[in-house]
């Protein structure tokens, strides 16, 4: 992890941090670091993924469309909605 | 010097589903706004997700159309970005266990078959619409597209021309629809593509700079855009017009230019993690099997079939595997009749002819093939006429009930054998026009026709054409 990382991290976590909280970042993203080092000597290739953990899997539901919900009872609460759309400040990609 | 392209395509492919992938509202296309909609696609606090088994179905299907490894459990993970036409500020899609991983499509090329290698497959919901147009300072949403599914497919960057994308792009489609994953409906959006795009000197194997072109949803457009990237490249790399950054880009077809939308992203702008909220998805060895087992036959080995086994054409074979639903009727068809060659001449003659006259596309398809077997079977047996076969035929596209044996008893098309009727019409015609019968005798054997349709008229088509034949001429010479 170099400064220019933690500006990235620091951003995309809409965080401001003092030079002082910055250096104590640094030195304890190198500490995870060098522990992840260490893990990384393990063996792990005939290791399963672990993907959860408690072994449970996710229920599935059939594929049959409902009723469609009330879009005026939906946009109730809506600080601006017409003809049917909800309304938001002009923005294009 | 010499360059050569490196290309990697992203294509996205809505799903043939009736519902969304985490809710149950409508899947389908053309509702008007938010119309299909509901607390849970809109983002709504404290809604949670429920996975549309289906949506499961097709990934896997898709995986192993593209011959890839299926991950037997799969998770869905949350990818970060703001912008309106998400709700919940975050995508629903797969990033740390996709479901289909390592796989290949082949293409053809002029030198031969070429493997493209697939990295991926993961399915995820689509955003919703943002319409600019109606008022100036105002966007609309649209969130009935939200959470419709989809399944990405990510190629590894192995092709190198445009020639080559077309192909791979097409035999994507071609093996999409065969399984009925996909309509990909270029033109409604349901299947588009991201072309990801460098160049380098000829034989390096350092990468170029890679540019992203976004939401491309047209062959035509897809190929002119890789013409004109490849092009800024070169320009760039040899001449300095420009500094060429990792970035993505819009394509503008009517101006013939790409432009600059933003810097790419990479993958920690996204802060993927897992979604707490659905659990891993277990596939189990029955369900894997079940999948494995309604998988179709490849076009191309149907294809090779029909040629070989049944005798048909190559053109016919052609015409009739670029459609699953046009092979499913024509093997129907067969399976009654027996005779593969008047199954293909009908279903390419007289069933694409209705098709495309009601403006349905071979997809839509829903024509009973054992029905169309056995009318077959009366037109080439002499119990009806062609003409009223077609006819027939027609009926059967409106009413998928009908039998056509009844059908056309009903209706009286059955072909009469009563030949004291073919004389006397024969007779009658002859006699009004007699000049015609004259110029027969006299040697003009064509003439024959003009009589020969206008007893076939007065007799409705209900009469076997040798016999008809054989009358007149009786006639004409006796």
């Amino acid at each position: 992890m170099d400064y220019k990382e933690l500006r990235l991290l620091e951003m995309l976590n809409q965080l401001s941090l003092s030079d002082a909280q910055k250096s104590e970042m640094l030195e304890f993203f190198e500490k995870r670091e060098s522990d992840l080092a260490i893990l990384n000597e393990l063996d792990t290739e005939s290791v399963e993924r672990m993907v959860h953990v408690m072994p449970i899997s996710t229920v599935v539901r059939e594929d049959i469309a409902s009723q469609p919900f009330d879009r005026d009872e939906l946009q109730r609460g809506a600080p601006n909605a017409e003809l049917g759309y909800w309304c938001v400040p002009r923005v294009v990609d | 010097m010499k360059y050569e392209v490196v290309i990697g395509l992203e294509v996205h492919v809505e799903l043939s589903t009736k519902s969304k992938i985490f809710c149950s509202c409508s899947a389908e296309f053309g509702a008007g706004p938010n119309e299909h909609v509901c607390p849970a696609c809109c983002g709504m606090p404290g809604m949670l997700p429920v996975v549309n088994k289906r949506v499961v179905d097709l990934g896997m299907t898709a995986g192993m159309m593209l011959n890839c490894h299926i991950n037997r459990t799969t998770t869905f993970d949350k990818k970060s970005y703001y912008y309106p036409d998400l709700p919940c500020a975050y995508q629903t899609t797969q990033w740390f266990a996709p479901v289909a991983v390592n796989g290949y499509v082949e293409i053809d090329t002029p030198s031969g078959k070429k493997k493209v290698r697939i990295k991926q497959i993961h399915m995820e919901e689509d955003a919703g619409k943002l319409v600019h147009d109606i008022a100036p300072d105002t966007t609309h949403v649209d969130f009935n597209r939200t959470s419709v599914p989809l399944i990405e497919i990510v190629s590894q960057p192995d092709l190198s021309s445009a020639d080559e994308v077309i192909a791979y792009l097409e035999r994507l489609h071609s093996l999409l629809r065969f399984a009925r994953v996909s309509d990909c409906r270029w033109e409604q959006g349901s299947m588009r593509c991201d072309v990801n795009l460098s160049v380098r000197p000829e034989g390096s194997t350092k990468l170029g700079v890679r540019t992203e072109i976004k939401n491309m949803n047209s062959l035509t457009a897809i190929a002119r855009a890789i013409e004109y990237e490849t092009a800024r490249h070169i320009d760039a790399i040899e001449n300095g017009t420009e500094v060429l950054v990792q970035e993505t880009r819009r394509w503008d077809d009517a101006k013939g230019k790409s432009f600059s939308m933003r810097t790419k992203e990479t993958a920690g702008d996204y802060r993927y993690f897992p979604d707490p909220n659905i659990m891993p998805i277990v596939i189990d060895d029955a369900w894997f099997d079940e999948i494995n087992a309604s998988l179709p036959e490849f076009p191309e080995v149907k294809r090779e079939r029909y040629i070989t086994e049944l005798g048909l054409s190559e053109y016919d074979a052609d015409q009739i595997t670029s459609s699953r639903a046009l092979c499913d009727c024509f093997e129907d068809a067969y399976s009654v009749c027996g005779k593969a060659k008047d199954c293909a001449n009908w279903i390419i003659s007289e069933v694409m002819s209705i098709l495309n006259s009601k403006k349905m596309t071979f997809d839509m398809l829903t024509l009973d093939g054992k029905a169309l077997g056995a009318l077959i079977n009366l037109v080439c047996d002499g119990t009806v006429g062609r003409a009223n076969g077609k006819k027939v035929l027609l009926a059967m596209f409106d009413d998928a009930s009908i039998d056509p044996k009844k059908y056309a008893e009903e209706n009286g098309f059955i072909v009469s054998n009563d030949t004291s009727l073919v004389e006397s019409v024969v007779k009658k015609v002859c006699d009004s026009d007699p000049q015609t019968v004259a110029d027969i005798r006299g040697g003009r054997d064509k003439a024959i026709m003009a009589l020969f349709g206008r007893c076939m008229k007065e007799l409705r088509g209900n009469c076997d054409p040798q016999v008809l034949r054989k009358a007149l001429m009786d006639y004409i010479n006796g």
